[in-house]
Order: C-alpha cells, then sequence, then structure tokens
C-alpha cells in the first residue's frame, strides 16, 4: 500500500458539521433580521423621550398625533408593499408614483365627469393600475428589457396619461347627490373610524401589509418570487414559469399603485396630475429600511411596513421640532444609507 | 539534498478559530523547493484556511511561518505575494471586459516615461509569459471571451509575472479539458525546474499520482497522515480524508436495463443567434433505457453541455431538427417546466450559478421543484413540505446541521446532492447530471455515484455528462463521445478504457478497443 | 423558538420603556369637535402669550419667502407674539401634515397659505372647527370654514394687466402668449380670467397658454417652445415675475427679446424681484401683488390680544408699475 506515512489519528468519527457559535451570534443575526423592526423601536423611543411637551402632556404620543403618522404614511406604505414584491424578484418599478396620479385622477374624473358610482370607479381604476403592471411586466420580463428603463418610461406614460385624462389641471371631487358631484361614498376615505381615532386609509393598508404577509409566508407562488431573485437561472431550471411569475408581481405593483391613487382622491378630495410626485423613492425607502436586498430574493412585508412606520415617525418627530424640511431630507438619506449599511455588515453565511 | 534540511516552506503548529470552531488545529506543513506537494482533505478539514494562512489572507493565526528560512509574519495578502507566495483561486479572479495582458498587471500597470500605462510592453511581456506556459494566446483578447481552461492558464501566468516562488493551486484542473491538463502539467513540470515549491489542492487522484511528489491528508482541521503521492490509491487517501473504511468508488453494474426511455437522433439546433463560446448539438444521436447510465464524453467545447440543456428546454432558441424520442412519444423541448412535469429532470453544471439560492435554506432550496404540486389551492402545507425534505436528505446523507440553515453553508458535497434532491423529489423517469462530481470531495463523490447506482436500480435511466474520463469509464454503462457537436463514438465500458475514451475524444479511433483497464477501478 | 422569544421580549421591553417615559400623560383626544367654530375660544387678551403657526407652501418661491419674512418682521413687533414656520415644499399631503402638527403642539392661532385650494380644505376646517382661529392668504381653499381671507383681487390685477396691454402695449391689437401659474390654485385662474376681461373687445389674441407652475426653471422651458411654436408673440404675459423672468432669458437665448415685451405680476421689492426687472427694463409692466405678511400678523393681533372681530374677506390694492415708477415704489418699499 503506502509508504513512508506518517500518521498523527486524532479519533476515528467524523465530527459533526461545526455548529455555529452560541447564542450570541444567534442574536447578532437576529438583531439583523428583524434590523427594521428595532430601527422602528428606536426611533419611536427616541421620538417619545425628546418629544416637545406641552403642559406636561408628551405631544408625539398624542392619540391624534399617532393617528396622523399612520394616515401620512398609509398611501406610501401601500405602494412600499407592492414594490417590496418587485424588489423581491429581482426588479424595480419606478412608474408607481406616476401611477398613483393616475388612478387619483381617474378615480375624480370618473366620478365627477362621468358620473360614475363608487364601485364601478374603483373597480375600473384598480383595473386600469393592474393593467399597467401587466403591461410593464411583459416588457421587461418577456422582452427582457430591464425593469428600470421599462418603468422609467411607464413614469412618464402614466404621467403623461394622467395630464391627457384631466385635461392638465387637478380635478376637485364635491360630494353630493347632483350632477358634477361625486357619491358621498367614497368621502369615507378621508374618515377616521373607531372613535373618530384610526384613519380608514390606515385600515386598508393594515389589511394590504397583512394579506401580503400571509401570502408570503404560505403559497406557492411566494416560493416562486423567492426562489426568482435568489437566483433567477436555477428558479428557471427548476421548473418555476420565471415570465408569469415577474408579469403577476408586476400587476399586483400596479394594482397596489392604483389603490393608493384611489385613497390619495379620496384623502385630498382632488385627484391632480401630479399627485405621488416622487413617492416611488419614498416607497423604496421605506423597502430598504425594512431589510429587502434591491438584489432580491431576501426581504419581507414585515420589514417593509416596519421601514415605513420608521421613517412617519421621523417625519413627524423632526415636523413637530419645526426642523428645516431641507434638513429632513438629508436625514431621511442618511436614514436609508444607514440601513443599507448594516445589511452589508450582516453575518452571512460562513 | 539538504532540501529536506532547509524546506522552501515551513509552517509549523498553525492554529486557527472562527468563534467556537477550530479550523486549523497545530497543523504542520513543509514544502521542498522543486517539490509538488499534495494537499487533500474534504471541504471543511482546513486546507482553504490552511493556504489562507500561508498566502496572507488570515493574519490572526498560531503558529509560525518561514520561508527560505525566514520566519514570516504575513499581516496582508500583498506582504505574502513579496515574500514570493501566489495563490491561485478555484474562484478566478479576473476581471472580464479586460484583456488577458491587462488582468495580469492589474494593480502594477507598466507604464511609460509619460507615466500612462504602456500597453505595447504589456502585450509583450504577457505574450512571453504565454509562451513559456506553451499557452497560444492574444494577449489582447478580453478575458472573459476565454474558455474556462483557458481563463485558468492566465490565472497561472499571472502567478508567474509575480517571480512567485511559493504557488497554491486551489483545483486547477476542475474546470480544464484533457489537452489543457497537460498544459497545464507542462507549466507546473516548468514551474518545479525553476526550484518552486507548489501546493497542490485536489479530489483527482490520477493527477496528483502523476504529478505530486507527497500528499498530505487533513481531517478537521488535524494532520491525519502524509503520503507518498505516486503510491497512494483512492481508497487509501478517501480513508484517511473520512475516517474510515470507504465503499469502492464506483458501482458495481449489475442492473438489467428495461424499456427505452430517451432516443434522440440527428439532433441538431440552428441557433436564432450565434453565441460565442457554445457548441449546439449538430447531429447527435444516441439512446438511453431505463436502469441505464450513459455517459456523454468529449473534450471541454465538444457540446456536452449544450446537449443536455437543449434536451430539457433550456438551450438556445432555435429551429431544432431531427428527432427527440421520450418515453417512446415524439418529444418538443419546451422549458424545464413543461420538462419536469414528464419526468425529465436536469442537475446542471454549476450549482452555484444555476442550481441553488445560497442565501436561502435548505428547504426552500429541495422543495422548489415540487412546491407546486404538494400546495393545497396555493398554500404550501409545511408538514408536507419539511417531511418531503427531511426524507430526501436523509436518504442522500446530506450533512447538515438543520433544514433551515441556509444552503451556502454546506459544503460542496453536500450542496450538489440538495440539487440532486430537489431533481429526486419530481419523481423522474430520466435524470440528466451535468458534471455532478465538479468540486466536490471523494468522500461525498463515492456518496454521489452510489446515488446514481441507486437511481439506476429504481428504473430511472441517466444520462451523465463529465470532463472525468474514470467518472464516465467508473460509472456509465455506455458512453457516447462528442466531438464538434456530434455524436461520433460509443464505447461500451466493460472493453474500454480511459485511454480509449481520451482518444475517441480527440478524434484518434483506434480499431481495436483493448482491454486496458488503466483508470476504471482506481 | 429561543430567538424570536427574546426579540420579542426586546421589543416589548422597549415599548414599554418607552410608555413608563409617557407615564400616562396622553390626553383624550376624540377628533373634531363640532363647535360654532371661530372665536369659541376665549380671547386672551394682551396678558397672554400665543404662538402662531404659519403653513406655507412653497418657500423657493420668492414671493412666498418674502410673505414669510413680512410676517415674521411684524410679529416681532407683537410682544405676545411667536411664530412657527413650515415649508409644504409644493406638496398637498405635507402641507396637510404640517398643520396637523401644529395642532399637536396646540397652537393658538394658524395663518396658511395653501399650495391647492381643494385638498387643504378639510385639515383648515379641522383646525377652524376646533376653535382655532384661521387666516388665509393669498390662495383660498373651499368652503367658508376659516375666520378671514386676505388678498389682492387676482381678477382685478389680471384685468388691470389687460388693460395696460390693450391700451398701451397693443392698441391696434395683436398676438400675446400666456404662461399660467400652477393649475388648481386660485389665482392662477383668476389672473387668466381679469385678464381676458380687460383685453376683451379688442382686437388682441392669446394664441397660446402654458404652465409655469410658479417657477422660473419652468416659465423658461415653456417659454421656449412655446416661442418656438409661435414666433410672432408681441406681449408675454405671465401670471408672476419670475416666470416672467424665465421667458425674457428664453427669449434673449433665441435672439429675440427686442422683439416683445414681458409682464408680470408679483412686484417684490427685494433685488431679484419685478420692480428691478422693470427698473432695468427686462419687464415692460408689473402689478404689485403684496404678500399680506404684515396685514396677516395685524388681524392676528386684533383677534387674540385686542378680542376684535374681523370681515370674512379684506382685499388688498394693487398698483401697476412701469419704467416710470419703478426705481419710487422700491425705494419705498425698502424704507
Amino acid at each position: 500500500m503506502t509508504s513512508e506515512v506518517t500518521t498523527k489519528d486524532t479519533g476515528s468519527e467524523p465530527a459533526p458539521p461545526p455548529r455555529k457559535g452560541r447564542s450570541r451570534t444567534d442574536f447578532v443575526s437576529a438583531l439583523f433580521r428583524f434590523q427594521s423592526l428595532f430601527g422602528l423601536v428606536a426611533v419611536f423611543v427616541v421620538a417619545v423621550v425628546f418629544s416637545p411637551r406641552h403642559n406636561g402632556e408628551l405631544l408625539f404620543l398624542n392619540a391624534d398625533n399617532l393617528a396622523n403618522v399612520v394616515r401620512a404614511v398609509s398611501e406610501i406604505g401601500i405602494i412600499a408593499v407592492g414594490m417590496t414584491f418587485v424588489i423581491l424578484v429581482g426588479g424595480i418599478d419606478l412608474s408607481v408614483g406616476a401611477v398613483l396620479g393616475l388612478a387619483a385622477v381617474g378615480s375624480a374624473v370618473l366620478m365627477v365627469n362621468d358620473g360614475s358610482g363608487v364601485f364601478v370607479t374603483v373597480v375600473l381604476v384598480l383595473l386600469i393600475g393592474l393593467f399597467f403592471g401587466f403591461l410593464q411586466g411583459i416588457a421587461s420580463a418577456l422582452f427582457g428589457i430591464q425593469a428600470f428603463i421599462v418603468t422609467l418610461a411607464g413614469m412618464q406614460i402614466a404621467r403623461g396619461l394622467a395630464r391627457i385624462w384631466s385635461g392638465g389641471q387637478g380635478v376637485a371631487i364635491a360630494y353630493g347627490d347632483d350632477a358634477g358631484e361625486a357619491p358621498v361614498a367614497f368621502s369615507l376615505l378621508g374618515e377616521r373610524t373607531f372613535n373618530g381615532l384610526v384613519p380608514i386609509p390606515a385600515l386598508i393598508f393594515a389589511v394590504v401589509a397583512i394579506v401580503a404577509i400571509v401570502f408570503l409566508r404560505t403559497t406557492a407562488f411566494a416560493r416562486h418570487v423567492y426562489a426568482i431573485g435568489g437566483n433567477e437561472k436555477a428558479a428557471r431550471l427548476s421548473g418555476v414559469p420565471v415570465i408569469r411569475v415577474k408579469v403577476i408581481v408586476f400587476c399586483i405593483c400596479g394594482f397596489l399603485a392604483a389603490l393608493a391613487g384611489i385613497v390619495h382622491a379620496g384623502q385630498l378630495n382632488q385627484g391632480s396630475p401630479n399627485d405621488g410626485f416622487g413617492y416611488e423613492l419614498d416607497a423604496i425607502a421605506a423597502v430598504v429600511i425594512g431589510g429587502t436586498s434591491l438584489m432580491g430574493g431576501r426581504g419581507s412585508v414585515v420589514g417593509t411596513v416596519a421601514g415605513a412606520l420608521l421613517l412617519g415617525v421621523l417625519n413627524n418627530f423632526l415636523g413637530l421640532h419645526g426642523v428645516d424640511p431641507n434638513v429632513q431630507l438629508l436625514v431621511k438619506g442618511l436614514v436609508i444609507v444607514a440601513a443599507a449599511g448594516l445589511q452589508r455588515l450582516r453575518p452571512t453565511a460562513a | 539534498m539538504d532540501d529536506a534540511v532547509n524546506p522552501l516552506v515551513e509552517m509549523i503548529g498553525i492554529s486557527k478559530s472562527y468563534g467556537g470552531v477550530r479550523a486549523c488545529r497545530d497543523l504542520d506543513l513543509t514544502v521542498r523547493a522543486g517539490e509538488v506537494h499534495a494537499l487533500l482533505g474534504e471541504n471543511g478539514a482546513g486546507k482553504s484556511t490552511l493556504m489562507k494562512v500561508l498566502s496572507g489572507d488570515v493574519t490572526d493565526h498560531e503558529g509560525t511561518i518561514t520561508i527560505d528560512g525566514v520566519p514570516r509574519k504575513f499581516t496582508a495578502p500583498v506582504d505574502a505575494q513579496r515574500a514570493g507566495v501566489a495563490m491561485i483561486h478555484q474562484e478566478l479572479d479576473l476581471v472580464p471586459e479586460l484583456s488577458v495582458a491587462e488582468n495580469i498587471f492589474l494593480g502594477r500597470e507598466l507604464r511609460t516615461r509619460l507615466r500612462t500605462v504602456d500597453r505595447r510592453r504589456t502585450n509583450q511581456v504577457t505574450r512571453g509569459l504565454l509562451e513559456r506556459c506553451g499557452v497560444a494566446l492574444d494577449p489582447r483578447r478580453p478575458v472573459g471571451e476565454l474558455r474556462t481552461g483557458e481563463q485558468q492558464l492566465v490565472t497561472i501566468a499571472k502567478a508567474l509575472s509575480l517571480d512567485a516562488r511559493v504557488l497554491i493551486m486551489d483545483e486547477p484542473t476542475s474546470a480544464l479539458s484533457s489537452v489543457e491538463v497537460e498544459q497545464m502539467f507542462t507549466v507546473i513540470s516548468e514551474l518545479r525546474r525553476a526550484g518552486a515549491g507548489i501546493v497542490y489542492i485536489s479530489h483527482r487522484m490520477d493527477e496528483i499520482g502523476r504529478i505530486a511528489d507527497r500528499a498530505t491528508v487533513l481531517r478537521n482541521g488535524a494532520f491525519v497522515a502524509e503520503f507518498d503521492a505516486r503510491e497512494l490509491t483512492a481508497e487509501a487517501a478517501a480513508e484517511a480524508m473520512v475516517g474510515r473504511p470507504v465503499q469502492a468508488m464506483f458501482r458495481t453494474r449489475d442492473v438489467e436495463p428495461g424499456e427505452e426511455i430517451l432516443r434522440v437522433t440527428d439532433l441538431a439546433l440552428t441557433p436564432r443567434r450565434e453565441r460565442s463560446g457554445r457548441r449546439e448539438p449538430d447531429g447527435i444521436s444516441l439512446s438511453v433505457r431505463r436502469g441505464e447510465i450513459v455517459g456523454i464524453g468529449g473534450l471541454l467545447g465538444s457540446g456536452r453541455t449544450e446537449l443536455l440543456e437543449t434536451l430539457y428546454g433550456a438551450g438556445s432558441a432555435g429551429t431544432l431538427r431531427g428527432e427527440i424520442l421520450f418515453r417512446g412519444k415524439p418529444f418538443h423541448p419546451r422549458g424545464a417546466r413543461q420538462s419536469l412535469r414528464g419526468g425529465m429532470a436536469l442537475v446542471p453544471e454549476d450549482r452555484r450559478i444555476a442550481g441553488l439560492s445560497l442565501e436561502h435554506s435548505v428547504t426552500a432550496n429541495t422543495v422548489l421543484s415540487i412546491v407546486d404540486r404538494i400546495s393545497k389551492a396555493g398554500f404550501v402545507p409545511r408538514a408536507t413540505e419539511t417531511g418531503a425534505v427531511r426524507r430526501i436528505t436523509g436518504e442522500l446523507k446530506v450533512k447538515l446541521s438543520s433544514v433551515g440553515d441556509a444552503v451556502g453553508t454546506l459544503s460542496g458535497g453536500n450542496q450538489q446532492k440538495v440539487v440532486f434532491g430537489r431533481m429526486l423529489l419530481t419523481e423522474p423517469v430520466l435524470l440528466l447530471l451535468d458534471e455532478p462530481t465538479r468540486g466536490v470531495d471523494v468522500g461525498a463523490k463515492a456518496e454521489i455515484y452510489q446515488l446514481l447506482g441507486e437511481a439506476a436500480q429504481q428504473g430511472i435511466g441517466v444520462l451523465l455528462a463529465s470532463s472525468e474520463l474514470a467518472e464516465l469509464v467508473g460509472v456509465c454503462d455506455r458512453v457516447v463521445v462528442l466531438s464538434g457537436g456530434r455524436s461520433v463514438r460509443e464505447l461500451d465500458t466493460r472493453q474500454a478504457g480511459e485511454a480509449d475514451l481520451l482518444a475517441a475524444s480527440m478524434g484518434e479511433g483506434s480499431a481495436a478497443l483493448a482491454v486496458d483497464v488503466s483508470g476504471g477501478d482506481a | 423558538m429561543a430567538r424570536r422569544r427574546a426579540v420579542a421580549a426586546v421589543l416589548s421591553a422597549a415599548t414599554a420603556l418607552s410608555f413608563s417615559v409617557a407615564c400616562g400623560t396622553t390626553s383624550e383626544n376624540s377628533g373634531q369637535s363640532q363647535d360654532s367654530g371661530g372665536n369659541a375660544k376665549e380671547c386672551g387678551g394682551p396678558d397672554g402669550k400665543y404662538t402662531i403657526g404659519m403653513s406655507q407652501a412653497n418657500v423657493a418661491e420668492p414671493y412666498r419667502q418674502r410673505m414669510d419674512d413680512d410676517i415674521k418682521a411684524a410679529a416681532e413687533k407683537v410682544p405676545q407674539f411667536s411664530v412657527e414656520f413650515a415649508d409644504a415644499q409644493q406638496d398637498n399631503a405635507k402641507q396637510v401634515s404640517d398643520v396637523e402638527n401644529f395642532l399637536t403642539k396646540q397652537i393658538d392661532l394658524l395663518i396658511i397659505s395653501p399650495n391647492e385650494a381643494t385638498p387643504l380644505t378639510s385639515v383648515v376646517a379641522k383646525a377652524y372647527n376646533k376653535g382655532i382661529p384661521v387666516i388665509v392668504l393669498d390662495r383660498k381653499v373651499d368652503g367658508d370654514a376659516y375666520t378671514t381671507w386676505i388678498g389682492a383681487d387676482n381678477v382685478e390685477i389680471g384685468r388691470t394687466a389687460g388693460e395696460y396691454v390693450a391700451k398701451e402695449l397693443l392698441p391696434d391689437g395683436g398676438k400675446v402668449g400666456e404662461i399660467r401659474g400652477l393649475a388648481g390654485a386660485t389665482p392662477a385662474k383668476e389672473r387668466g380670467d381679469g385678464f381676458r376681461e380687460g383685453i376683451k373687445g379688442k382686437n388682441i389674441e392669446i394664441v397660446q397658454s402654458v404652465d409655469g407652475d410658479w417657477l422660473r426653471e419652468k416659465g423658461q422651458s415653456q417659454a421656449d417652445a412655446l416661442f418656438k411654436a409661435h414666433p410672432d408673440i408681441q406681449v408675454l404675459y405671465a401670471h408672476n415675475d419670475p416666470m416672467a423672468e424665465g421667458a425674457y432669458l428664453a427669449a434673449k437665448a433665441a435672439g429675440i427679446e427686442k422683439n416683445m415685451k414681458f409682464i408680470g405680476i408679483d412686484g417684490l421689492p427685494i433685488p431679484s424681484g419685478g420692480l428691478k426687472a422693470v427698473e432695468q427694463g427686462r419687464l415692460s409692466a408689473t402689478l404689485i401683488y403684496p404678500t399680506a405678511g404684515k396685514e396677516a400678523v395685524d388681524t392676528a393681533k386684533k383677534l387674540l390680544v385686542d378680542c376684535q372681530d374681523v370681515p370674512k374677506e379684506q382685499t388688498l390694492e394693487t398698483e401697476l408699475i412701469t419704467i416710470d415708477n419703478a426705481a419710487t415704489v422700491y425705494n419705498e418699499a425698502n424704507s
């Protein structure tokens, strides 16, 4: 057999694969997994501790103020949920703000100018958003054009359509039964329930978020989404219908952007072609802060919701302190960089 | 010679821990000038960590390194480079967009008097380097256009240009064709003659036997044994690496093949768009029966991968000529999804690029192809899912601590088993495999061959593309040899050996398939 | 599992900590109280200290920056007042949040220059219905849930501009190009309507209207397109000075600025304002649009300190500025 053998045997059984370090590393990795939740709690605590006071009351914790915070993030939150899907699959959708504007305009025009009922309007507008997402999905998934480019173009197209449909101006919504007035039911969107405390948009956001969270945890479709984001080639070879999944995901995003637009119109009682300008960046910020990787395959709607709320609390805190809005932009930017930077520090798989 | 007394490289008492895991335990290693010292061990045995210590990539460790009699303390890879240590990684660190010459001189560009980059001189020097390696390449070509084997030779040329005295080669031949392997060995001989010391990490016993002088085996971070490489058998090596006797490497062929499950006649593909670096099928005929393992051999670039991809429906878009009969019926490959549904599964060539989502859990990766099948009303029942994953990872003996672990934490062999598992869960009747044991250590290799044997016994037909001659001859019943996209020969492995296979691949026919068993039962 | 429990523990600990700081001092707030509105709050009189919240639509517009400055200067003269400023940066939703924040901080009086009428109506009404006096400046909101509106008559201003064009610039008729302010803001509509009244019956044609959104850069780019489409425009009527200046730049770049006359509105007494522009010959005319800042603070004083009532609408006067009076008016305003 062999000659010149020097042996130093250290046991005959192969050791089991190395276990990760104990609870310390577990805790650290949990910290990263839930980084957005911890971030939200941290910002919340800071906002409470440094809250301005009036007559001994902590203004930040005023119930009305907290309701305002949630209301203010609801539209971005709804959009961000849809955006999470698209980013998970490795894409991006820059058109969501413009689709929101298109939907807001559509809602206003259909009810005020065309006299449609609430149900018909809502269904039509949602379908428009869905169809818009469908077209973008086809362009990017089937024809292979980069999602960034497709949705950048989509953004311009949606704005243009909104301008045309609205005649270039905002369409005001007055409520009543006469011609040129929208059904009173639509004004529900601007109301608050539960003792006048919980804003309806916040409820809608909550429902959308919960449905999305459950969906992403339990369905086979969600597995396909994560698989494509994790390794698209491997997913395709494993039998995942990549094109179909991507198109559906874009449909979801467009649908939710349209939903946000309907809420927007109901809140501001107006549909204007400039509505939603810049919302796509806030939505992406919420998703990134929430821990979803822009490369796809990793992330959750829970994180996105936490990210959106974090931004909302931050905005409110700075606003209550009268901070210059330009400084607010700066802070927001720093938070995004910090969140993205933290992602890099995550303990990667050994 | 006094080299034995004054070795070129002397590593003494190297220990390194990551958290609670001891990657290296008091390891000693010496490399003499002009020696090729093979380093063996399962993944996780400590080979890569030890080499990271030597190349300056890992700096906080216990133990000493002495190079040419001078004790060294590296604080960064560049220190090691200056001491004459060059590391050639398994994952080539080349920039695809830059040329061969630019890559070789990356970071230390030759400059003119005006401080601009001296392209002419760079190309000139590179040409000389390449000639010394016996490689005929244009130094101006972008590295991304080269085949993997050529890229590997470029990294070696780069090491040469660094005037390295100590070279560490990590799986240098894993992506090379036989011809390129020969080229590599020429370079290595050249380096030996120049007095360099080479650490050669590999799982290929035939190469180790040919090129190495000594072979050291590690296990669990500790030294196990040192052998004379020329006399080391695969069984002895495997036993040392694993710690217990290992069953015979290759399977015994005792399965009666059943009905024909695949028949390919004159398959040819005219791609809609020419893609460089691909050899599309251009006249391939073969057949596979249930219970058979049919190998696809041929040199690198002969079209093995492309054939499998085309059959699976994952190849280039274009017009397909010829006929494919699958399960007795005409088959038109449309895509992976349809193929899987029909009972054809593919284990792709590079598991990291095309097989796995490394960040996701073992469960997620394993069950991906059957999520639709097991879900009810679109929802995935966790119990069914976990049950399936546990069952298959148990059957395949995948070593892991929990099915929730990220698949990237597994060793190469276990990762490959996960890909297998995923495909086997789809209950295929035809299994296509592309280089299934690349980057897999000897122990896991044997297990994979076992699995293939069991699959064949269950009546699955297997089509196995490989560049490893020993593998083809040892595992397959028949081998179809491709050349230039055509099927040129078919060999019966009961009669043909590795030499015949190589000859057939290179286009030299030998009338008599001599019963010269060189290799086969290593 | 232990991991999840650890996370939950930390989260609840943190939340408990923050609530312990709050320590039960949250007040009840049952949303909108339907008062009679207006002066439902007791008038504090000269002994009180009052916080005023000023919600501005877009400080980037020089006119609005001047409005804020005028308010600040006037408030400094009233010892009982402290003013907080918010800038919505042309975003309706942000302005709604700004007002909501003011309400949270329990200001004593709200001054607001709304970005657009309809979207801001309900939050202004919310403030008004809580008993907080609301002064609306320059732009209007819908309905009448506010204490008073102060502004100039934009229709009158537009008409004056139109009459000036009809009488002085194009007595024999001619072509006019129009650059409008932000659609959805009442001033734009009114300045447009007024102008058309002013040129009615004369042989003057508005060949095209474009949207400048009150912004100089947009005015410039829109004017550029406008001049290319209609090179025979003789008068350019912009709804504010920045847009008019932008149009001037566009014409200058095309080399045609000598062929036409430019009219703006605002007439701010600042170095980059319309008065200087007229004095230096870039604009033929502008119309003073008072910022109403000083008047707003005066009204606030009446409401909070002097406990008086104020009229629902207070219209301010305008003045036509040409090269004849530009310099004098500028010096007066800055004395």
